[in-house]
């Protein structure tokens, strides 16, 4: 295309030969040989012309000039690398945070799900759950008989898939000699083929594997590369889950990690059977795995409806059928119980993320795209600021014949290299902080940027080429050759209307400044907060890790938890070992309505009555170190044998047993099966998570009820926590080698990562601020600095003529604290909005927090102040005689 | 001295025509440029007058399209010439270009040719 056969000689050649024949012909008409070449060449026209037209409308000379262009761009560029080094920078830092921040959103909001026509799935799920039943979610999971009943409806769906996780932490498993953990879930036969996720080594499930329970492991590709080096020897091998052996027989397509968001499942299993891998890694409820237990609604179900049939009319379709199936096993519904209904839900996008991850997202977005505006902005004031002191070259230019055209293409030229050098560093930057993200905000799925997220930077990219280019565009056109020649350098530069438009750039950047300020001024303190908010225990020194042993029947579990006791407090350097089955600070929480003396509590209307309850075992309040107000706590003579004991916290006391002493009260299960006698009250103290408000509680001993399974050990030791673990292992293994300790931390870390998303957030609404502080700094200097040399001959008059140091300084600085009053009094509005906004994400501060407005308006204030004084006591130390003779 | 200026009965080609008038030309048989040249303005009687810089940017155009090819050769008084030859895509366009160039006379006819009075319309 680009490539013409014909040089230019050739061409020239032929209009040779025309001139010939044509002279040959006026010759045969009687012309003299002198005048038959001249009149051939009149006849002709201008041959140059033509040669040159001909040259222009070859492709390559479009190349040329351009490639000319950028090396005389890249020339000017050069000679003044300040300016080029500062625009570069500026524009990879504003696009950097933006493209990392919008790669974020796009993996977890955005991105669909990485299956075939993800347009057509839908989680089934429930309005609510029939009466009597125990949920993981009210709404998104559902019984097996419910998913059975579903999957044999054949018409409106064309298939449908069941998961469930193997643990609501990590399982244990071996590959080889040592035991680790992995995320890992059960699948039903139809899962890979049903979402469409391709297997490019080995093969999926099928419905006979559903049916047999077959002994099957699927990993992700992401765990295959992990732990596996990417092996392909792996498939055939043997993978144990919980001590179950399963046979390796495909690898999930890349990309791939599981349908739930933020997550990354490293391998799946088709559904069991067996007390070792029942879903979410409980125990037995009355000998039963969710298979056989229509009250444990524990599935997430999926489906792809058929192609033709709309969400509506499958729905419509299946309501009876999943109505009736609600009910398997757990008799008619009761009298006024409203029935469940079901519904789907769009599974194009990863479901929930959107409320987890949403909101912060898409403010930490909008603050990103303030920070990019800023420096926007920043570069066009450098740009402008650069070109009006070019104005005499641009003349002189103009004057020597250069055209406006080749002067425009110039700027767009010099705009065009900015702009590549500054996305090309911005994606680097964009890499790495996206990493960064990920690993702070714990999203394990990848996040690595896409076709999305390079059209979204191109496209800011291309828009930021298209403003420096128009920019600049005013003053190449306001040039004419005259006046080079005709003004001076002190007096051509002097162009009131191109310094207001810097002033309104510098003054809105200064109020974006104030509400980055403040937004992250507020986050942060949000983070202080939540970081020293008392958790009413002591969390130095201890140290909790998970344990899931295989578990035979109830009484051997009794003995086994309290063998690991007795061997775990007999290690030196600790000072006491506790258990718990739900681990505190880790979000999960059981919770339920409680009897209280053989009925539910009366409360004042509208008020909850539902209580947290975890099942624990002795010496738990003292390891943890939450003071015991009245009674005791348990104590390893409580046994399955003994009376059943319990114990509430102080919230608990005070709403239901009100003005009694609560000691020896009964309370129990909500159906009555399961009562405790009161032997203790505690201290209210944190349970779920740090921003938690103290809530009722009731806790179970272990040892006297009839469910053992999988818990979590919580040790006080002495020194540092995390140095006990090896010992501690080599105890735990001593009862079973392929036991690994799942989730090992101290209790402190735990308790953090549910604030964790808070603390990344006003980290991240910190550096922006910061960023867009520096940003505007820079900005301010420059154009100050600018526009005081500009100045610098007008200084020289005043000084010469007896002005004051003094009053120079104050001369340039009354100008920069206007702009900073207008901005900061635009800017406070701004940021009130802005808080208002914010006022979900903030802990224990007001939107309206006079500090951080304060501290907002200081900050700013003082780099504004700091951006002009060091320009102004350069002016003003100006000597006059020097000053004038710059002219 | 004579100067172009003086030709006025010569008219000046409008746009687009000029490719159809050497794809018509070539359709006789391969010619060089100045004969091409020569040939337009021979046939239409002297009232084209072919500015020949534009004619030789116009064949360029048109052996770039693919319409026409070139090769050097020997004309019939011994000069090297450029010879022109109509490919069979341009014998395409060439038929394509005539029938719509037909359409375009016949309705200016119609229009031009028409006595017709704003007084007197027809429905």
């Amino acid at each position: 295309m680009f490539n013409r056969k014909r040089s230019q000689q050739d061409f020239a050649e032929e209009i040779k030969s025309h001139l010939e024949l044509e002279a040959d012909e006026l010759k045969r008409e009687g012309l003299s040989d002198e005048e038959a070449r001249r009149q051939a060449r009149r006849e002709f026209g201008n041959v140059r012309v033509a040669q040159e037209r001909f040259y222009l409308n070859d492709r390559w000379a479009f190349f040329h000039k351009t490639l000319r262009d950028l090396r005389f761009a890249f020339r000017s560029l050069r000679q003044s690398p300040g300016f080029a080094i500062t625009a570069i920078l500026t524009l990879a830092l504003g696009m950097g945070a933006n493209t990392a921040v919008f790669s974020v959103m796009n993996a977890v909001l955005l991105r669909s799900l990485p299956v075939f026509e993800p347009n057509r799935l839908v989680h089934i799920e429930t309005s609510n759950p029939p009466r009597g039943t125990g949920t993981v979610d009210t709404h998104q999971t559902l019984s097996y008989p419910v998913y059975d009943a579903m999957r044999r409806q054949t018409g409106a769906l064309s298939a449908v898939m069941a998961y469930v996780p193997l643990s609501n932490t990590k399982v244990a498993v071996r590959y080889g000699a040592e035991p680790e953990v992995a995320e890992g879930e059960m699948v039903s036969g139809a899962f890979f083929s049903g979402l469409g996720v391709n297997l490019p080594l080995g093969r999926g499930f099928s419905s006979q594997d559903e049916t047999d329970h077959a002994p099957l492991a699927v990993l992700s590709s992401n765990y295959w590369t992990r732990r596996f080096a990417r092996d392909p020897a792996v498939l055939g091998k043997t993978l144990y889950v919980n001590g179950v052996p399963m046979t390796i027989v495909g690898i999930s397509a890349k990309g791939f990690e599981g349908v739930e968001p933020g997550g990354s499942t490293d391998f799946w299993i088709p559904l069991q059977n067996v007390p070792a891998l029942n879903a979410w890694g409980n125990p037995l409820q009355d000998g039963k795995t969710y298979i056989a237990n229509p009250t444990w609604w524990c599935l997430r179900v999926m489906a792809r409806l058929a192609p033709g049939v709309t969400r509506s009319q499958a729905a419509a379709q299946l309501q009876p059928v999943f109505q009736s199936a609600a009910y398997i096993g757990l008799g008619s519904p009761m009298e006024g119980e409203k029935p469940p209904v079901l519904n789907f839900a769009d599974a194009t996008n990863f479901p929930g993320s959107d409320q987890e991850y949403g909101k912060p997202l898409r403010i930490l977005m909008a603050m990103v795209g303030l920070v990019l505006l800023i420096a926007l902005t920043n570069v066009v004031m450098l740009l402008m600021a650069r070109n009006a002191t070019r104005q005499r070259e641009f003349s002189l230019r103009l004057a020597l014949g250069a055209g406006r055209g080749a002067l425009l293409r110039l700027l767009f030229m010099e705009s065009l290299l900015l702009v590549t050098a500054g996305g090309a560093l911005a994606w680097a930057f964009a890499e790495a902080a996206t990493r960064i993200l990920g690993q702070w905000a714990q999203i394990e799925s990848s996040l690595a940027p896409d076709r999305t997220v390079l059209l979204f930077t191109l496209a800011a990219l291309a828009l930021a080429g298209l403003l420096f280019g128009l920019a600049p565009l005013r003053v190449a056109l306001v040039g004419n050759a005259e006046l080079a020649l005709k003004t001076s350098a002190a007096t051509s530069n002097s162009d009131a209307g191109k310094s207001r438009t810097g002033r309104i750039i510098v003054t809105l950047q200064l109020a974006m400044c104030v509400v980055l300020l403040v937004a992250g001024g507020l986050l942060i303190r949000t983070m202080r907060n939540l970081e020293n908010t008392p958790l009413g225990m002591d969390v130095n020194g201890l140290v909790v890790f998970g344990v899931n042993p295989k578990i035979p029947s109830i009484p051997e579990g009794y003995v086994l938890y309290a063998n690991l006791l007795g061997r775990l407090r007999a290690m030196p350097g600790v000072e006491s070992v506790t258990l718990m089955e739900e681990r505190i600070g880790s979000w999960w929480s059981d919770n339920s309505d409680m009897r209280v003396d053989g009925r539910l509590p009366d409360v004042a209307d509208g008020a909850s009555r539902t209580v947290r309850s975890n099942v624990i075992g002795s010496d738990f309040f003292r390891t943890l170190g939450v003071p015991i107000l009245s009674g005791r706590e348990f104590a390893d003579s409580d046994t399955v044998n003994a009376p059943r004991v319990g114990i509430v916290n102080e919230e608990f006391a005070n709403r239901f047993l009100p003005n009694t002493n609560p000691l020896g009260h009964t309370i129990g299960t909500d159906d009555g099966r399961f009562t405790m006698t009161i032997v203790g009250v505690v201290k209210d103290h944190k349970y779920r998570s740090i921003d938690e408000e103290p809530i009722p509680m009731a806790w179970w001993n272990y040892a006297q009820i009839p469910y053992v399974g999988g818990m979590s050990v919580e040790m006080r030791v002495h020194g540092e926590p995390l140095a006990i673990l090896p010992s501690a292992r080599k105890v735990v293994q001593q009862f079973d080698p392929n036991l690994p300790l799942i989730k090992p931390m101290t209790q402190r870390d735990q308790f953090d990562t549910t604030i964790s998303q808070q603390i990344l957030f006003a980290r991240l609404a910190g550096c922006f601020g910061f960023l867009a502080v520096l940003l505007v700094a820079t900005g301010l200097y420059g154009t100050l600095a600018y526009r005081v040399s500009m100045r610098t001959a007008e200084i020289g008059v005043r000084m010469a003529v007896g002005a004051r140091r003094g009053q120079v300084v104050w001369m340039i600085l009354q100008d920069s604290l206007l702009l900073t009053a207008i901005g900061v009094a635009l800017g406070i509005p701004l940021a009130m909005l802005v808080g208002r906004a914010l006022t979900a994400s903030l802990y224990g501060v007001k939107p309206m927090d006079a500090v951080s407005y304060f501290l907002a308006v200081a900050g700013v204030c003082t780099v504004a102040l700091a951006a002009s004084i060091i320009p102004a006591t350069r002016a003003a130390s100006v000597d006059p005689l020097k000053a004038l003779r710059t002219e | 001295m004579p100067t172009q200026e003086n030709n006025d009965d010569r008219i000046a080609l409008l746009q687009g025509t000029l490719d159809l008038l050497i794809l018509k030309t070539l359709a006789l048989g391969p010619c060089h440029g100045q004969g091409v040249a020569r040939l337009i303005q021979r046939q239409s009687e002297e009232v084209f007058f072919v500015d020949h810089g534009s004619l030789y940017l116009a064949l360029q155009r048109l052996e770039d399209k693919d319409w026409i090819s070139a090769q050097w050769g020997v004309s019939e008084n011994n000069r090297k010439a450029r010879f022109y030859t109509l490919t069979p895509k341009g014998r395409k366009q060439l038929v394509e270009k005539t029938s719509e160039w037909r359409r375009l006379a016949r309705a200016m006819g119609l229009i031009l040719d028409n006595s017709f009075s704003p007084t007197r319309e027809e429905a």
